[in-house]
C-alpha cells in the first residue's frame, strides 16, 4: 500500500512545471506538500490522480504502474480518493448518494462493500459526524458540512491513497482549526495514506508526518515538521516556513560573525551548509532576545510596531541597513525610533 | 542513429496528431456547412460559363436595384433604431429600476420574439384593419381618425422593430446587471452627480454591449423575410430578401445568377455585421464581472405605481391587443362582417384543423421537420459542444465557426445556396434531393445546428470541470459518468437549446419559402399562402392555433425548469 514517484518530470510546451520529483508515501503516512502558488504542487497532485500523464518518470500506486512517459491509467482505475478544493459535490445527488457513488462504481471497492453499500455509506457518514444529514442536498449544507461530505465520499471505498487539494482554503479561519483536528482524527482512525497539498505552513506543520517543500517545480526539503521548522535546508525553506531573516555576515569554520556587529560570534551548530555558502545565517523572529549588553548583539532602530494581542511584531533596521523582524511579549513596549540590541 | 529516427518521426507524428475521426469530421463539416456558400458565391461570378463581374455591373446599372437597396437601408436602419430604443428602455427598467413584477414583465417583453414575426404581422394587420375594434373606436372619436396603413415602409419598420427589440433587451439587460455597482459608487464618492455617473461610467461601460445588441437586431432585420413579404410585397416595396425571393419564384432569364448576385450583397452585409458584433461582444466581456447584480439601483419613489400602470398598458398594447384582434378576426363568419354574436363561428378552426388536407399535411411536415432537426442537433450539437469545450484547439474553434455560418447567413441566402448545392451535390450527379422534403431536413439541420451547439456549450460552462473529475476519481466508467453525472447536470441547459431549435424550426418560413415542393409544405408556408390568396379568416385561425400551441409548450418548459431548479441549486 505504498505510492512511489520516481523522477517525475512534466512540461507544458517549453515550461517545465516539475523537474525530477521523487517521493515515496508509506502506508498510513500523512504527507503534506507545501509551497507557494505556481510551485508545481497541484500539477504533481493531478499527475498522481491521473488527470495528466508525466513527460518522464514513473508513478506506481499499491504496486501497480499508474503513470509513465506517455502512459496514464485512467483515474477511475486507480485506487485513490480525492477531496477537491471546491469540494466538487454533485448538485443533483443527496449526501447519501454522493457517498454511495464510489462504493457502487469504484473497481477497487470490495464485493462485500458493494453488497452492503447502504451500511458502508452510513458508517462513513457517522465517521465524519453527518449521519443525521444523509438525505440533504448539497445546497442545503453549510461550508463545513460540505467539506465533511467531500471527505466521506473520498474515504468511502477505502482507497490506498487519499489526495487532498487545499481542502480547507474555502473555509473561514475558525472552521479551518476545527477541520484540522477532524482530519487528523479521521487519519488516525482509518489509517489511510494521505497526500495533502497546501500553501498554508500552519496546516502542514500541524497535521503532517512529513512535509515536502516545493519551489519552482523542485523539492527543496523533505522532513518531519520539527526538522523543517528548526533546521531548514535552504534559505527558501527558512523564509517560507519559519519567516526567518537571513542575517548577512561571514563564516569562519563553524562560527558566524554578523556584518552589523563583527565582534559578535554565533555557533554554526544545526545550520545547513547552503547558508554557509551564501554567507548568511537564518534567524526566526521568535529566536531573538533583546539585551542591555550593547557589545553582545546587533544594534538596531525600531521602524515599525504591530500590536497582535498576545505579542508584538517589530521591524528594525540594523546598522548595515538590513531589515530584521522579531517578536516580543507585550509586557515591555518599544516605540518607533528607539535603539535596541538584538542577540541570540 | 538518433538523428535518423528524429528525421523520420516528424511526418509520422503529424499524421498521428490529426486522427482519422477528426479528419472525417472536418470533411463532413466543410461539405455540409461551407461548400453550399462557396458554390453560391462562385455562381454570382459566372455568366454563360465564363468568370466575370457582369452580373454585378448589369444589376448595379439598373435603377430599380438601387431603389430596392435604398428601401432595404431605410427599413433596416429605421427598424434597428426602433428596436434599440424599445430594448434599451425596457432593459434599464428591468435591470436598474425598482418596479415590481419583473418576472412577468420579462415574459411579456419576450412574446413578440417568441411568436413568429409573420404571425405578429398578421395580428397587427388585423388590429389596423377597417373592421377592427380599433377602427370602431377611432370612428367614435371626433375627427377623421383612421387606423394606420401598415402596408408601407413605416409599417415594416414598426413591426420589424417590435419583433426584434426583445433581442436588444435580452442582450442589454445582462450587460447592465454585470456593471459592478462599486464603480458607480466610486464615481459618486468622487463627487459625480447621478446623471454624471450614468454618462461617465455606466454608459461607456455598457456601450459595447449595447452596440452588440443593436447589431444583433440589425442582422435580424436584414435577414427577415416574413414581414417585408407580408407588408412590402402587396405595397410594392421590394427589399433584398423579398427581391431574391421574387427573382427565384419569377423564374425569369438568368434568375438564378441574379438571385445569387443579390444574395452575395445581402450575405456580405450580414456577415460583416456578425463579425463586428462578435468583436464588440468580446470587448464587452472584458469589462464584465461574472456576477449579475439583481437589486434595483434607481427608485421611482412615490411615482412607482403610476409608472407601473403606464408601462403595463404600453406593454399590453404592444403584445396582447393585436393577438386578441387576430383571435377576433378568426371567429368571424366572413371577412369584413362586424364582430357581433350572430356573425361568430368556429368553422374556420374546423376547416384548418379537420377539413383541409394541405394544412394537416403542413402540420405533420413541420412537426416531423422540427422533431428530427431537434433530435439530430441535440445529439450532434452536444457532441460538438463537448469536443469544443474540452479541447479548444484552433481546429475545433474553426469548425465551430463553420457550423455557425449557415445561421449567420440570411435565411433567403442559405435557401438559395442549398438549391445550388443539392441540385447536384457532386457536379454531374443529381440524386433527387432538391424538390423533396429531404432538402428541407438538410437545410434546417445545418441552419439550426449552431443554436444547439451554443446551448450545450453554455450548459457545459456552467458545470465545473471538477464535477467530471470527481466522477472519474470515484470510479465511474465513461457510460456511468454520462448517465449519472454529466447528463443530469447538462440536461436543463441542453433542453433550452433544443426547445429553441424546435420552436424556430416548427414555424420557419424564409428557408421553406424557396425550398418547398408540393407535398412538403410547412406551417409558415401555408399561413403565407392563405394570406397571399386573401383567406384572412383561415390564416388568422391557423395562426391562433400556432400561438396557443407555442405558449402552451413554453409554459410546460418553464414549469419543468422551475421544478428542476428547485431540486438542484449550485452546490
Amino acid at each position: 500500500m505504498t505510492t512511489h514517484i520516481q523522477q517525475i518530470r512534466k512540461s507544458f510546451g517549453s515550461f517545465e512545471a516539475l523537474k525530477s520529483i521523487s517521493l515515496s508515501i508509506e502506508k498510513g503516512e500523512f504527507i503534506a506538500i507545501l509551497g507557494p502558488s505556481g510551485c508545481g504542487k497541484t500539477t504533481l497532485l493531478r499527475l498522481i490522480a491521473g488527470f495528466d500523464s508525466p513527460t518522464d518518470g514513473e508513478i506506481s500506486i499499491d504496486g501497480e504502474l499508474a503513470g509513465a512517459a506517455h502512459y496514464s491509467s485512467p483515474p477511475e482505475k486507480r485506487n485513490i480518493g480525492m477531496v477537491f478544493q471546491s469540494f466538487a459535490l454533485w448538485p443533483h445527488l443527496s449526501v447519501r448518494k454522493q457517498v454511495e457513488f464510489p462504493i457502487q462504481h469504484h473497481p477497487h471497492a470490495s464485493k462485500e462493500m458493494k453488497a452492503h453499500k447502504e451500511k458502508r455509506a452510513e458508517e462513513v457518514l457517522k465517521l465524519v459526524g453527518l449521519g443525521h444529514l444523509a438525505d440533504r442536498m448539497p445546497n442545503e449544507l453549510s461550508g463545513g458540512q460540505k467539506q465533511r461530505v467531500a471527505l466521506a465520499r473520498a474515504l468511502a471505498h477505502e482507497p490506498a491513497l487519499l489526495l487532498m487539494d487545499e481542502p480547507l482554503s474555502s473555509l473561514d479561519a475558525e472552521l479551518r482549526e476545527d477541520m484540522r483536528r477532524e482530519i487528523q482524527t479521521i487519519h488516525r482512525m482509518t489509517g489511510s495514506s494521505i497526500l495533502y497539498v497546501t500553501h498554508d505552513q500552519g496546516e502542514a506543520l500541524a497535521m503532517a508526518d512529513r512535509i515536502v517543500i516545493m519551489k519552482d517545480g523542485r523539492i527543496e526539503q523533505i522532513g518531519a515538521p520539527e526538522d523543517i521548522y528548526l533546521r531548514p535546508a535552504t534559505p527558501f525553506v527558512a523564509g517560507f516556513v519559519g519567516k526567518a531573516t537571513m542575517i548577512e555576515g561571514t563564516w569562519t569554520n563553524d562560527t558566524f560573525k554578523p556584518a552589523a556587529a563583527p565582534e559578535v560570534t554565533w555557533s554554526g551548530q544545526g545550520i545547513h551548509d547552503s547558508f554557509r555558502q551564501d554567507d548568511m545565517y537564518p534567524v526566526r523572529p521568535d529566536q531573538w532576545i533583546l539585551t542591555e549588553d550593547t557589545q553582545n548583539g546587533i544594534p538596531a532602530t525600531i521602524t515599525n510596531v504591530l500590536y497582535q494581542g498576545k505579542d508584538i511584531h517589530y521591524t528594525v533596521k540594523a546598522a548595515n541597513n538590513q531589515q530584521i523582524s522579531f517578536i516580543q511579549p507585550i509586557h515591555t513596549r518599544y516605540q518607533i525610533g528607539e535603539q535596541v540590541t538584538l542577540a541570540l | 542513429m538518433q538523428h535518423v529516427t528524429r528525421g523520420g518521426s516528424r511526418p509520422l507524428s503529424f499524421f498521428k496528431s490529426v486522427k482519422p475521426s477528426t479528419l472525417l469530421l472536418t470533411i463532413v463539416v466543410i461539405f455540409f456547412f461551407v461548400l453550399p456558400v462557396i458554390r453560391l458565391f462562385s455562381l454570382s461570378f459566372v455568366d454563360e460559363g465564363a468568370v466575370t463581374l457582369s452580373n454585378y455591373s448589369e444589376m448595379l446599372q439598373e435603377a430599380r436595384t438601387w431603389r430596392m437597396l435604398e428601401n432595404t437601408a431605410w427599413m433596416v436602419l429605421g427598424s434597428t433604431f426602433v428596436a434599440v430604443i424599445l430594448g434599451l428602455f425596457f432593459a434599464w427598467l428591468i435591470a436598474y429600476s425598482d418596479i415590481r413584477g419583473k418576472g412577468l414583465m420579462q415574459l411579456f417583453i419576450l412574446i413578440p420574439f417568441i411568436i413568429p414575426s409573420y404571425i405578429v404581422t398578421l395580428s397587427w394587420t388585423q388590429l389596423m384593419g377597417r373592421n377592427s375594434f380599433l377602427a370602431d373606436f377611432l370612428q367614435f372619436l371626433p375627427g377623421d381618425l383612421e387606423p394606420v396603413n401598415l402596408y408601407s415602409m413605416g409599417g415594416m419598420i414598426f413591426i420589424l422593430g417590435l419583433s426584434h427589440f426583445p433581442l436588444v433587451y435580452l442582450f442589454t439587460v445582462s450587460v447592465l446587471r454585470k456593471i459592478p455597482r462599486d464603480l458607480e459608487w466610486a464615481a459618486r464618492s468622487s463627487g459625480a452627480s447621478p446623471g454624471k455617473v450614468f454618462a461617465k461610467v455606466t454608459l461607456p461601460l455598457a456601450l459595447p454591449g449595447l452596440a452588440g445588441g443593436g447589431l444583433l437586431a440589425f442582422i435580424a432585420n436584414l435577414d427577415n423575410f416574413g414581414i417585408p413579404a407580408f407588408l412590402g410585397i402587396p405595397a410594392g416595396i421590394p427589399v433584398l430578401s423579398t427581391a431574391i425571393y421574387q427573382e427565384v419564384v419569377g423564374f425569369g432569364p438568368g434568375a438564378f445568377s441574379r438571385a445569387a448576385t443579390l444574395s452575395v450583397l445581402l450575405a456580405t452585409v450580414a456577415l460583416l455585421g456578425t463579425a463586428i458584433q462578435w468583436l464588440l461582444v468580446r470587448k464587452s466581456k472584458q469589462l464584465e464581472t461574472v456576477q449579475q447584480d439583481y437589486s434595483p439601483r434607481f427608485s421611482f419613489g412615490k411615482k412607482r405605481l403610476g409608472v407601473e400602470i403606464m408601462v403595463w398598458l404600453f406593454l399590453i398594447t404592444l403584445t396582447i391587443v393585436p393577438v386578441i384582434s387576430m383571435l377576433m378576426s378568426s371567429l368571424i363568419r366572413a371577412y369584413g362582417l362586424p364582430f357581433a354574436a350572430e356573425n361568430l363561428t368556429l368553422s374556420h378552426y374546423v376547416f384548418v384543423l379537420a377539413e383541409n388536407d394541405r394544412v394537416q399535411g403542413a402540420i405533420l411536415n413541420s412537426l416531423m421537420l422540427a422533431g428530427v432537426t431537434t433530435l439530430v442537433c441535440l445529439i450532434v450539437g452536444t457532441a460538438l459542444a463537448y469536443v469544443r469545450t474540452r479541447k479548444p484547439t484552433a481546429l475545433n474553434r474553426t469548425l465551430e465557426l463553420f457550423v455557425a455560418l449557415p445561421y449567420a447567413l440570411p435565411g433567403m441566402v442559405l435557401a438559395l445556396a442549398m438549391i445550388f448545392m443539392w441540385l447536384q451535390p457532386i457536379p454531374g450527379w443529381n440524386p433527387g434531393i432538391y424538390g423533396t422534403i429531404t432538402i428541407l431536413f438538410i437545410a434546417y439541420i445545418t441552419r439550426f445546428m449552431i443554436l444547439q451547439v451554443r446551448g450545450s456549450i453554455t450548459a457545459m460552462a456552467q458545470v465545473d470541470p471538477s464535477m467530471e473529475e470527481a466522477a472519474h476519481i470515484f470510479g465511474a466508467r465513461p457510460f456511468v459518468k454520462w448517465r449519472r453525472i454529466l447528463f443530469p447536470l447538462l440536461l436543463p441547459g441542453m433542453l433550452s437549446g433544443a426547445f429553441l431549435v424546435f420552436l424556430t424550426a416548427l414555424t420557419e418560413l424564409t428557408v421553406s419559402s424557396l425550398l418547398w415542393s408540393s407535398g412538403s409544405e410547412t406551417i409558415g408556408l401555408v399561413i403565407f399562402n392563405f394570406e397571399q390568396a386573401g383567406y384572412s379568416t383561415y390564416s388568422t385561425a391557423f395562426s391562433t392555433v400556432i400561438v396557443t400551441a407555442i405558449l402552451f409548450t413554453m409554459l410546460i418548459l418553464y414549469a419543468l425548469q422551475k421544478a428542476w431548479k428547485k431540486k438542484v441549486k449550485e452546490a
